[in-house]
C-alpha cells in the first residue's frame, strides 16, 4: 500500500492525464491502473477533473465547422457501410456462377475432344483410301512402265536387226502353187541368227495338227530351223535355230512340232540368196 | 448557440455506439468533446482556419483509430484530447505552416509569438470566474501550458525558469485544487 500511495504521490499520474508522459510509461501507468484499483480510482479522479477543467476552458467552434466536420465522416461513413452490404449480394452471384461455369467449361471441352477425334479418325479413313487408290495406280503404272520398257527393248532389237549390216533381209516367196504367199526372213551369218518377221508372214492359217517349219538349205541339204505358227501370236521378230551358212529357205507345213525331213510337196514359199 | 439540438450520450453509450460506427456516435462525440477540444487546438493553433482543419482532423482520427481506444486506458476525454493536442502540435510544426508564418507581416507575428508565449490569464479564452480564486496563478499557468499547448513539464520549467522539482509539484497541487472545486 505504501508503493501504491508513494506511486500516486510520484505525480506520474497527473503527467498522464495532462498527456506529459513518454510511450513506456504511459504503458506502465496503464498497467498499474489496471492491477491496483486505488491507482485507477485516482486516475479516474484527475481525469474527471482535467476533463471539467477543459470544459471550462471549452471554445464554441462555428456551426458551420460542425456540418463539415460531420459531413466529411459521414460522407466516409456512407461509404463504410454501403461497400460491405452490397459486395455480399455481388459475392453471392459471383461465387455461384464458377460452379455452373466449369461443367460446361469440360462439357464443351469433352463434345470439342470427341469431335475432333471422329474428325481425325474420317481424316485419316479418307487418307488411307486414297493411298490405297494412289499404290493399285502406281502398281499400275509400273506395269506398264515395264510393259513399254520391254516393248521398247524388242523394238530396239528389231531395230538394231535393220541397222545392223551383217544381216540380210530375204523374201521368200510363193511357190507355183501359192505364188501370193511370202515370208520374210533376216539372216547374219556373223552373227548365226536367223528371224523371221512375223509381222509380214502371209499364209494361211494353220490347223491344230499342224505347223509351218522353217528349213535352211545348205550345200542342198534341208537344216531343221524351227517351227511357226501363221497367223502369228506376236508382231515381233521371231528367233529361229541358229545357223552359220545358208544358201537358201524354205517354209513347209509339217505336223505339230516339225519334221526331221520337210515334205517336199507341202513347201509353201521358198527364197534363194 | 442552441443547445437544444445538441445530442448527449452517456460515456458508456457513446463508446459503445462508437464501436458499432453509428452514425449517431459521431454526431454525438462531436456535441459533447467539439468545444473542449477546439479549446485546446485554439491554444495551441491560433489561425482559426488552421484550428478548424485540426478539429476536423482530431475527428476524423478519432472515429478512423477508435479500434484503438479501450476504456481500460481510462476515459474517452483523456484519449482524445491527446489527439487533438498531438495533431494540434503536429500542425504548427509543420512545413506548411512555417512557411505560411512566414509570409505574414511581421506585426501579426509579433502578436501571434505573444499569444503563443502568453502564459497571462485571458478572459476571454478561460471565461471561468470561479477558478481565478481556485487556482493560484504560477498553479494555473504550468497546468496551461502542459495541458492546453502540449508543453512537457520539463519544457515548462525552462519556459518558466522554475527548477524542475517545483513544477511538478505545483502541477500536482494545483490538480488537486480542480479536483476539489469539482467536486
Amino acid at each position: 500500500m505504501e508503493d501504491i500511495k508513494a506511486y500516486i504521490e510520484s505525480g506520474i499520474l497527473e503527467l498522464y492525464v495532462l498527456g506529459d508522459v513518454t510511450p513506456d510509461e504511459r504503458l506502465q501507468v496503464e498497467a498499474m491502473a489496471l492491477k491496483h484499483p486505488a491507482i485507477k480510482a485516482e486516475l479516474d479522479a484527475i481525469e474527471r477533473s482535467m476533463e471539467l477543467y477543459a470544459k471550462e476552458n471549452e471554445i464554441e467552434p462555428s456551426e458551420e465547422l460542425r456540418h463539415r466536420v460531420l459531413g466529411s465522416i459521414l460522407t466516409n461513413f456512407g461509404d463504410d457501410n454501403n461497400f460491405p452490404q452490397k459486395a455480399v449480394p455481388h459475392k453471392t452471384n459471383v461465387v455461384s456462377l464458377p460452379p455452373r461455369k466449369e461443367p460446361n467449361f469440360y462439357k464443351y471441352a469433352f463434345a470439342a475432344s470427341l469431335a475432333l477425334l471422329v474428325a481425325s479418325g474420317v481424316a485419316l479413313i479418307s487418307v488411307y483410301s486414297r493411298l490405297q487408290q494412289s499404290n493399285t495406280q502406281l502398281i499400275t503404272l509400273q506395269l506398264q512402265n515395264q510393259h513399254f520398257t520391254n516393248r521398247v527393248n524388242l523394238l530396239d532389237r528389231e531395230i538394231s536387226v535393220f541397222r545392223d549390216p551383217s544381216y540380210k533381209l530375204l523374201k521368200l516367196e510363193g511357190t507355183a502353187k501359192n505364188p501370193a504367199l511370202a515370208v520374210t526372213v533376216a539372216f547374219s551369218p556373223a552373227r548365226k541368227k536367223v528371224l523371221i518377221d512375223m509381222q509380214n508372214v502371209k499364209l494361211p492359217q494353220n490347223d491344230k495338227d499342224h505347223q509351218y517349219q522353217l528349213w535352211a538349205l545348205v550345200g542342198g541339204k534341208p537344216v531343221d530351223l524351227g517351227v511357226f505358227d501363221a497367223p502369228a501370236d506376236t508382231s515381233q521378230m521371231k528367233e529361229m535355230k541358229s545357223i552359220a551358212r545358208a544358201d537358201a529357205f524354205a517354209v513347209t507345213l509339217e505336223p505339230k512340232g516339225g519334221s526331221i525331213n520337210p515334205t517336199m510337196d507341202q513347201m509353201v514359199v521358198l527364197g534363194k540368196f | 448557440m442552441s443547445k437544444k439540438h445538441k445530442i448527449s450520450l452517456t460515456e458508456e453509450q457513446l463508446v459503445l455506439s462508437l464501436r458499432n460506427h453509428e452514425k449517431v456516435a459521431i454526431e454525438a462525440l462531436y456535441d459533447m468533446y467539439s468545444a473542449s477540444l477546439y479549446g485546446v487546438i485554439s491554444r495551441i493553433v491560433i489561425d482559426t482556419a488552421i484550428a478548424e482543419d485540426v478539429l476536423q482532423e482530431t475527428f476524423v482520427k478519432i472515429w478512423h483509430s477508435f479500434s484503438s481506444y479501450s476504456t481500460e486506458k481510462g476515459r474517452l476525454f483523456t484519449w482524445m484530447i491527446n489527439i487533438a493536442r498531438n495533431l494540434a502540435i503536429d500542425k504548427i510544426r509543420s512545413k506548411d505552416f512555417r512557411n505560411q508564418n512566414k509570409n505574414q507581416e511581421i506585426e501579426n507575428n509579433v502578436t501571434s509569438i505573444d499569444e503563443q508565449n502568453s502564459t497571462i490569464y485571458k478572459p476571454e479564452l478561460m471565461g471561468v470566474k470561479d477558478l481565478v480564486q481556485t487556482l493560484k496563478p504560477e498553479q494555473k499557468s504550468i497546468i496551461d501550458l502542459v495541458y492546453f499547448k502540449g508543453y512537457t513539464h520539463v519544457e515548462a520549467a525552462d519556459e518558466l525558469g522554475i527548477p524542475l522539482g517545483t513544477i511538478k509539484t505545483r502541477l500536482r497541487m494545483g490538480i488537486q485544487e480542480l479536483r476539489k472545486h469539482f467536486n
